[in-house]
C-alpha cells in the first residue's frame, strides 16, 4: 500500500473519516495578488502546458510557479518540497512520494514540522487525485503529532494546473470544497493558499 | 526495453555507434544572454531545487525554465514537450517516457518533427543518463526520418539542474561532450541550446 492506492472511498472507510462536501468553504478568503510579472509569465506557461497536457508539464510550468509565489509571500520562512518520500506509516499505507508539499519550517534542506499543504498533481481529473491526496493528509497529521507539532488543521489539493481543488482535514473531519478555482482566478488560489499557511481557514 | 534500459555501453553496441569525446565540442558556442526574468527565476530556483535535491524539483524549477527562455527566444517557433510518451520502434527497446524533447515545429498540441534536442534530467549522476539519452535521440533519428524529415544533426543533453553535459549524433557518430557547463554559466547554456536549434553546433 502506498498513498497512490487509496480511493476517496478507501481512504474514507480506513481511517472512519468523517467527510463534509460543501460549496465555498474556500470561497470566503480574501484574494491575494501575485507578484507584477507573475500573471504574464503564467499565460505563456498555462498555453504551453495545456497543450503538452502531461502531468509532468502541469507541474512544473504551472502548479510550482504558483507555489513559489507562495513561498514569496512568506519572504521564504516556509518551505516547498517536490518529489519527496513522505514515509509516516507503512502498516497503515501511508507511505510513498508526495508530489508538493509545504512546511512552515523555513528549513530548505530537510523537511520538518509541521506540515501543513499536501498538494497532488493530476493530468485531468481532480476527483481521481483525491483519495491519494486525503491519504497524505492523514499522514502529515499524524507526523506532526508524533513530532510534538499539534496543529489543528492539514490542508490539501488536487490540481491540474489549471483547475484546483482544495480541502480541510480537521482531527477525523474532513472537508471538500466542492466547487474547482481555476487558474485564471489565480488570486484567489493565492488567497486561499496564504489563509491555509495562517491557517486562518 | 524502453530508453532508461539503455547504458552507454549497451546503446553503443546495439546501434553500432563511432564515438568521439571531444574536450571542445561546443566551447566556441557564442553565449546568449538570459532575459531578466529568467535570472530572477534561477536566483530564486536554483537554491531551493538544489536544497530539496530531487530529479522533479530540479526538473521543474530549473530545467523547465531554461527550456522556455529557449522557445521565447526562438519567437515561440519552436515547441517543448514535457514528460511525454515517444514510441518509435518496440522491437529495438526504442519505447519510453522523455523528460523534454524540443521539435522545430511550433505546434506543440502533437508531437511533429523534426525533433531535434532530447533532454534526461538526473537527480545527481549525469552519466547515468546518457545511455538513456543517447537511445533517445537515436529514436528521434529515425521518427524524422520516417516522416520524411532527415535533419543533419540531432542533440541531447543529460543534466542534473546544476550541471549540463551536451552530446551530438551525426549519422551514427555520437560526440560527448567531456567539458560539462554549470547553471552559473547560464549564458553558455542558453547558447549551446540555441545553436542546437540553430544546427549550428
Amino acid at each position: 500500500m502506498a498513498y497512490s492506492n487509496f480511493t476517496l472511498e478507501t481512504v474514507r472507510k480506513e481511517f472512519q473519516l468523517e467527510t463534509v462536501q460543501s460549496i465555498g468553504i474556500f470561497g470566503n478568503v480574501p484574494p491575494v495578488s501575485p507578484r507584477e510579472h507573475f500573471t504574464s509569465d503564467l499565460a505563456k506557461k498555462v498555453s504551453v502546458a495545456s497543450a503538452v497536457n502531461t502531468e509532468k508539464a502541469r507541474s512544473e510550468l504551472i502548479v510550482v510557479d504558483v507555489l513559489f509565489e507562495l513561498l514569496e509571500h512568506f519572504n521564504q520562512r516556509i518551505s516547498l518540497f517536490s518529489g519527496i518520500e513522505f514515509n509516516v506509516d507503512v502498516e497503515e499505507g501511508l507511505t510513498g512520494v508526495c508530489d508538493f508539499l509545504i512546511s512552515k519550517s523555513p528549513d530548505q534542506l530537510s523537511l520538518e514540522a509541521p506540515v501543513i499543504i499536501l498538494v497532488e498533481a493530476k493530468k485531468e481529473d481532480l476527483t481521481a487525485g483525491l483519495g491519494q491526496c486525503v491519504a497524505e493528509m492523514l499522514a502529515a497529521q499524524r507526523y506532526n503529532a508524533e513530532k510534538g507539532n499539534d496543529i489543528p488543521r492539514i490542508y490539501g489539493t488536487t490540481t491540474s494546473g489549471t483547475d484546483w481543488r482544495f480541502l480541510k482535514l480537521e482531527e477525523l473531519k474532513l472537508h471538500i470544497d466542492t466547487a474547482p478555482y481555476q487558474i485564471v482566478q489565480c488570486d484567489k488560489i493565492l488567497g486561499i493558499l496564504v489563509s491555509m499557511v495562517k491557517q486562518q481557514v | 526495453m524502453s530508453y532508461s534500459t539503455f547504458t552507454l555501453d549497451s546503446v553503443k553496441t546495439e546501434f553500432q555507434l563511432e564515438i568521439d569525446v571531444p574536450t571542445d565540442l561546443f566551447c566556441d558556442v557564442a553565449p546568449v544572454a538570459p532575459s531578466a526574468h529568467l535570472k530572477t527565476e534561477l536566483e530564486r530556483n536554483v537554491p531551493v531545487a538544489l536544497a530539496i535535491g530531487t530529479e522533479k524539483a530540479k526538473s521543474e524549477m530549473i530545467v523547465g525554465d531554461v527550456l522556455l527562455e529557449l522557445r521565447e527566444h526562438f519567437d515561440r517557433q519552436i515547441s517543448l514537450f514535457s514528460g511525454i510518451d515517444f514510441n518509435v520502434d518496440d522491437e529495438k527497446g526504442l519505447t519510453g517516457v522523455c523528460d523534454f524533447l524540443i521539435s522545430l515545429s511550433p505546434v506543440s498540441f502533437v508531437l511533429e518533427v523534426p525533433i531535434i534536442v532530447l533532454v534526461e534530467a538526473k537527480k545527481d549522476d549525469l552519466l547515468e543518463g546518457i545511455g538513456q539519452c543517447v537511445a533517445e535521440m537515436i529514436a528521434a533519428q529515425q521518427f524524422n526520418v520516417e516522416r520524411a524529415n532527415s535533419i543533419p544533426y540531432i542533440y541531447g543533453v543529460s543534466t542534473t539542474g546544476a550541471d549540463w553535459r551536451f552530446l551530438k549524433l551525426d549519422g551514427q557518430k555520437l560526440q560527448i561532450d567531456t567539458e560539462f557547463y554549470s547553471i552559473h554559466g547560464c549564458d553558455k547554456i542558453l547558447g549551446i541550446l540555441a545553436s542546437m536549434v540553430e544546427q549550428k553546433a
